[in-house]
């Protein structure tokens, strides 16, 4: 999958002429749309109750097929579904949310299709139109935005693809849409990867982010636990017990090549690469208990970080790599802390609660999700980095492993609400929620960055 | 004389498949020593007597006695002393014998935090053991955290099965 440079030109040349001519009002317009991302506080000062967050309505009509022609029976379910996934994909933004056609307004209108006009009476701001053609194994997906209520088309895209890859075009699409009206770059294209016990063992899987094309990346038949990408995305490191004692590896994404990075004696687990890719933070317990060191990349051992009779463990990365958040049950209980990278000005900064675990820095760098125990249930929950804004996202069942989508909009965690263990994705308020695992054992997800 | 030529190939290429399928199968054979090397061979040694089995009982994984904890704790239990003081009579009957201290965690609680917990469970087992007198180059440790329950499910009775620290013989 490749984008042409002449389409993404000729794209931006569309979009300078279509502002020209539309002037101030699609500027004006878009501007509101990328200001309404950056009063991102506001919409959670607003969020106490669920579902309190103003969203933008869009509507995504069926796409067509170029110049009219006649579609194999295949072809044509292949392009009902790009336009189903792409509705799915905008309707998982927590900003946005997904008109769909009303039989009784088409009806009364006395319409076979909606139009623009429509759309914008049944309240969305805007559509998305497009056509596909199919050549041969290929499907090339041509689409256009427009502002429902004046029509006019304001942006335009095209993305070619094996037809059997229909999925991936679809997100790309999607993404497309979603660079245009926000400023920022969609979460569609990702994956997450994830540990599931469906073999009998606990290996490593990578799917879609929606849950689609799940791949098994490890098969060695032993434990193999707490999964996080490089930042390119194109490593994954993992403890795993493939050779008896619990040691971090690294599996190459591209080749599919297993290394080992540390193998000191006793627990080696957690480890997760810098911002920067040249160091990994993990916990050892080479010492004695549990405690954080810094390592090159290779592995070998850089600096102790913690000094104490505690279990300190969870170690994750502030988005700048200039601080760690970690879990130390030095006062009793299980709490976050943060330090700098080098171990010191550590504080504190859960006091709510005694069993806090597992934190995960936004990729904005304003929040920490994590685990804590309420009233004996595990929830997800999130807390400034400051300490403030304690606020707990999930209800049912028992919520692990939070991890942040790279755009910080989503959350994807593990639950056992529906009885058994299985993947979830939310936003970052807790809505719209998801399952994208179904049966049994599924625990561990790390979400991948835009990279993947 | 021509028909005899004739008989004769015939009989030559009757027989030829034969030859060559023959020396095909014999190919192996070949490289084994001949009967001449053979014979100063020592004929198949009679079994080995067995060593006297009954003389000394072995040692089994079984006969070691798990260790529980209470929820979230890794201190050695008082009703759980007698396992651990039992274990290492037969860690100082059996001094050839080095084991792995496993310990495991029920399946509340994170991952990491767990495997942490095991960890300093297993280490909590190491330290009474040498406290007994067995050496500490004889017990390794090793945490599974809450990845390998001994009994699947939940509710409190499956956890306080889980909480535990289990030996191994390495």
């Amino acid at each position: 999958m490749t984008i042409d440079i002449a389409q993404i030109q000729n794209r931006m040349r569309t979009l300078r002429r279509t502002t020209g001519i539309m002037g101030c009002l699609a500027v004006m317009l878009l501007t509101a749309a990328s200001l309404s991302w950056g009063q991102v506080r506001d919409y959670s000062a607003r969020l106490e109750t669920k579902r309190g967050v103003e969203v933008t309505k869009i509507a995504v009509d069926d796409f067509t097929p170029a110049a009219g022609k006649l579609l194999s029976p295949s072809d044509s379910v292949t392009l009902t579904r790009v336009a189903e996934i792409i509705r799915a994909d905008l309707d998982f933004s927590p900003f946005y949310d997904i008109v769909v056609v009303d039989s009784f307004y088409l009806k009364h209108m006395e319409m076979a299709a909606m139009t623009l006009l429509g759309w914008s009476q049944l309240g969305a701001e805007y559509v998305a139109r497009g056509e596909a053609e199919f050549s041969g194994s290929e499907i090339t997906v041509k689409y256009k935005l427009f502002y429902a209520k004046s029509g006019i088309e304001f942006a335009r895209g095209s993305f070619k693809s094996p037809s059997s890859n229909f999925r991936r075009l679809a997100h790309k699409v999607a993404n497309e849409i979603i660079y245009y009206l926000t400023g920022e770059q969609g979460i569609f294209d990702t994956r997450i990867c994830f540990v599931s016990d469906r073999t009998g063992n606990k290996e490593l899987y990578l799917c879609d982010y929606d849950g689609a094309n799940i791949y098994q990346l490890t098969g060695n038949k032993s434990i193999n636990i707490s999964p996080s990408f490089s930042p390119d995305d194109r490593k994954i490191l993992f403890t795993s017990y493939m050779r008896g004692d619990p040691q971090i590896y690294q599996y190459d994404v591209v080749s599919g090549a297993v290394d080992l990075l540390a193998a000191y004696p006793g627990v080696n687990s957690t480890g997760r690469v810098s911002p920067d890719d040249k160091t990994i933070v993990c916990s050892l317990t080479r010492d004695g208990d549990s405690e954080l060191y810094l390592l090159e990349r290779s592995g070998k051992i850089k600096n102790r970080l913690t000094y104490s009779a505690a279990i300190e463990s969870s170690p994750c990365w502030s988005p700048t790599g200039s601080e760690i958040c970690f879990t130390s049950d030095r006062t009793g209980g299980p709490q976050l802390y943060i330090m700098d990278k080098d171990g010191v000005n550590v504080r504190r900064i859960t006091f709510l609660g005694n069993y806090n675990d597992s934190p995960d820095w936004s990729p904005k760098g304003d929040k920490i999700v994590f685990v804590s125990r309420v009233e004996g249930k595990f929830n997800i929950c999130t807390v400034d980095v400051t300490g403030e804004s304690f606020r707990v996202l999930t209800e049912l069942g028992n919520n692990e492993n939070p991890r942040w989508s790279p755009d910080g909009n989503h959350i994807v965690f593990s639950s056992t609400r529906s009885g058994t263990k299985e993947i979830y994705i939310m936003d970052r308020f807790g809505n719209e929620e998801r399952r994208l695992t179904a049966g049994g054992g599924n625990t561990n997800p790390a979400w991948s960055g835009h990279s993947q | 004389m021509k028909r005899y030529l004739l008989i004769l190939g015939l009989i030559a290429i009757m027989f030829m498949p034969y030859g060559c399928s023959c020396r095909g199968k014999q190919a192996p054979p070949v490289e084994q020593p001949t009967p001449v090397d053979t014979t100063p061979t020592p004929p198949p040694p009679p079994p080995p007597p067995p060593p006297q089995e009954p003389a000394t009982p072995k040692v089994m994984e079984s006969d070691f006695m798990i260790v529980y904890f209470d929820y979230d704790k890794s201190n050695i239990r008082t009703d759980q002393r007698v396992a651990l003081d039992k274990n290492a009579e037969i860690l100082k009957g059996n001094p050839d014998i080095n084991i792995e201290v496993e310990g495991h965690c029920d399946e509340r609680g994170t991952v990491e935090y767990n495997i942490a917990l095991g960890d300093r469970r297993a280490q909590s087992v190491k330290k009474y053991l040498i406290d007994l007198g067995i050496s500490a180059d004889r017990i390794k440790t090793i945490s599974y955290g809450k990845e390998r329950p001994a009994v699947p499910g939940t509710g409190e009775e499956v956890w306080a099965k889980n909480r535990r620290a289990a030996f191994r013989i390495r």
